[in-house]
């Protein structure tokens, strides 16, 4: 039998080739916390577009892609999914200070099934008997230290704690639990309901009940290759097309706006999870 | 001469994979920070340990107690379909862990899962549901496994046995297991070291609860995705310490129990 090298070398070097031989002129490494997955999609569609500028998009959780940061030495944009990482981003020298800015704002909130089988309406219902929670880890999913900050202010700590049955490992794993029905309730971003209209329902938070408004902020690594470039992105992320994507996608972009869910929180700043956190868990 | 190339180039193989892997774990060390790793809970690291070398013996005994006769039945008899079922043996090795944990977090919600929680015990989200992702990700390589075992008994043994009054069962623990014994503990080592290191069906189904469901691949996971590396990488030197210290007694047992045996 003759042997197919023809066939063989096009399939070997020259189908490669083709496909992926074609010079890219610019591009850059895009490390994306994965709370915003959804509109950024479209976001970098819109801006290859428009500039020719090829995004390697890393989506993840904030850490772990501070972690990847860190031992690959390479980044030209980070986006976490809340200030305590630009922090700890900025203390291990990872990233470019003042670089960061403000992309958007999130609002706490209780998630539930559609048809919310435990009638879930407020904070205290969290706490009532034979409701199953899920929560993100608080120590590594910024949204599971949030809800830890949320119960502690509100003195739910101790009571809803025994009734969470899981800690998910990242802001869209905290979402899937109440959208495969594994819990009755999580806590939440009221984006979430935009990411799965069909299943979830968000049970609004009162005033009084939230301590801090979180956002979303996007810098520079330091291991930026071209910074100008970098900064256009982030420009254009920014910009008024950018954020029009975010407000199809239910993001609040102006702070007055999300204040309005909470006129006396504070905007952005660090929490500890405090000590009692951890006797509870042992306890448990 | 030739017979010493011949050898020099099986070691040079050989020494290929191992310089790699040595290098793997040797740069680990550059990123170790005793100031920060200083802070590592010590019990909750004993916890870990505890809980992941538990649940990694109990999915594997189960997993191996399924493999055998399944393995055996694979080994000796045709039935139709048989082609299919093999393969479709192969599910977890094609389909990637954490899809395996989607499919069964799924399947938890269907009236044989919830019929199953609601009579028997909690699984998802709870300590059961580690020894179950974990058994689902090794069943299909333990039984794999323990097949090529049976494949490489010659038959004829059994054959003799039968011919001689005894009966498929006591051919099959007189005989058959005996001989297979060395190859069946292999294979349970093996899985046993797969169900330690398994994390993407673990962390969908029994989700990544402190002291309730951090086993160490999670805790892992959980250093790194808190942009806490060297303490990651203690957790990846104590995970790859104990795992070698348990893999390489036993490999010595068991060679030494077959050694014995054909002396």
């Amino acid at each position: 039998m003759r042997t197919p090298i023809k066939q063989i070398l096009i399939f070997t070097f020259i189908l490669p080739m083709i496909l992926y031989g074609k010079p890219q002129k610019k591009e850059l490494n895009f490390f994306c916390g994965s709370a915003v997955k959804v509109p950024m999609e479209e976001i970098i569609q819109k801006y290859q577009q428009k500039t020719g500028v090829k995004i390697n998009v890393i989506y993840g959780g904030s850490g772990t892609l501070l972690s990847q940061i860190e031992l690959s030495k390479k980044g030209d944009v980070y986006l976490a999914g809340s200030p305590d990482y630009i922090i700890i981003g900025e203390n291990k020298k990872l990233l470019i200070k003042n670089t960061d800015k403000i992309v958007s704002y999130l609002v706490p909130a209780i998630i539930v099934p559609k048809n919310n089988p435990k009638n879930i309406n407020s904070l205290q219902d969290l706490g009532k008997e034979n409701v199953r929670i899920g929560i993100g880890n608080p120590e590594t999913v910024c949204l599971g230290l949030y809800s830890a900050e949320l119960l502690e202010y509100n003195n739910l700590l101790e009571k809803v704690m025994s009734n969470i049955v899981v800690f998910a490992k990242s802001c869209e794993d905290t979402a899937m639990l109440v959208v495969l029905n594994k819990v009755d309730a999580i806590i939440g971003w009221d984006v979430f309901e935009t990411w799965n209209p069909n299943e979830v329902k968000w049970i609004k938070l009162t005033e009084p009940e939230i301590p801090r408004i979180s956002y979303i902020p996007i810098a520079i690594p330091i291991f930026v290759k071209e910074k100008k470039l970098a900064q256009d992105f982030i420009n254009y992320i920014l910009s008024k097309e950018g954020q029009d994507v975010f407000k199809r996608w239910g993001y609040i972009s102006k702070a007055d706006e999300a204040l309005k869910f909470a006129p006396k929180a504070t905007i952005g700043g660090e929490y500890k999870l405090p000590k009692k956190f951890y006797d509870i868990l042992k306890n448990k | 001469m030739k017979n010493k190339t011949f050898n020099f180039l099986l070691f040079f193989f050989l020494g290929f994979i191992i310089v790699f892997f040595l290098i793997l774990i040797i740069e680990l060390f550059g990123y170790l920070n005793f100031t920060t790793t200083k802070n590592l809970n010590f019990s909750r690291i004993f916890w870990s340990i505890r809980l992941t070398i538990t649940t990694a013996t109990i999915s594997s005994l189960i997993a191996t107690f399924f493999a055998i006769p399944i393995g055996y039945l694979l080994s000796r008899y045709s039935f139709p379909l048989k082609n299919f079922i093999s393969s479709l043996l192969y599910l977890p090795i094609i389909i990637s862990p954490i899809a395996l944990g989607a499919m069964l977090l799924i399947f938890f919600n269907t009236p044989i899962g919830t019929f199953f929680e609601k009579y028997f015990f909690r699984v998802v989200f709870e300590v059961p549901a580690i020894v179950f992702a974990q058994f689902v990700i090794i069943i299909g390589m333990c039984i794999n496994l323990t097949k090529s075992v049976f494949d490489y008994i010659n038959p004829e043994y059994e054959n003799i046995s039968k011919t001689l009054g005894a009966t498929s069962f006591q051919t099959f623990f007189y005989i058959t297991l005996p001989m297979a014994k060395k190859g069946i503990i292999s294979a349970f080592l093996l899985t046993w070291a797969r169900a330690m290191g398994e994390f993407g069906a673990t962390v969908t189904l029994a989700g990544a609860t402190t002291f309730k469901t951090e086993t160490l691949p999670v805790a892992i996971y959980l250093s790194f995705a808190s942009a806490e590396i060297s303490t990651g990488i203690t957790f990846i030197l104590i995970t790859l310490f104990i795992g070698m210290t348990i893999l390489i007694i036993l490999h010595s047992l068991n060679n030494k129990l077959f050694y014995d045996k054909n002396t």
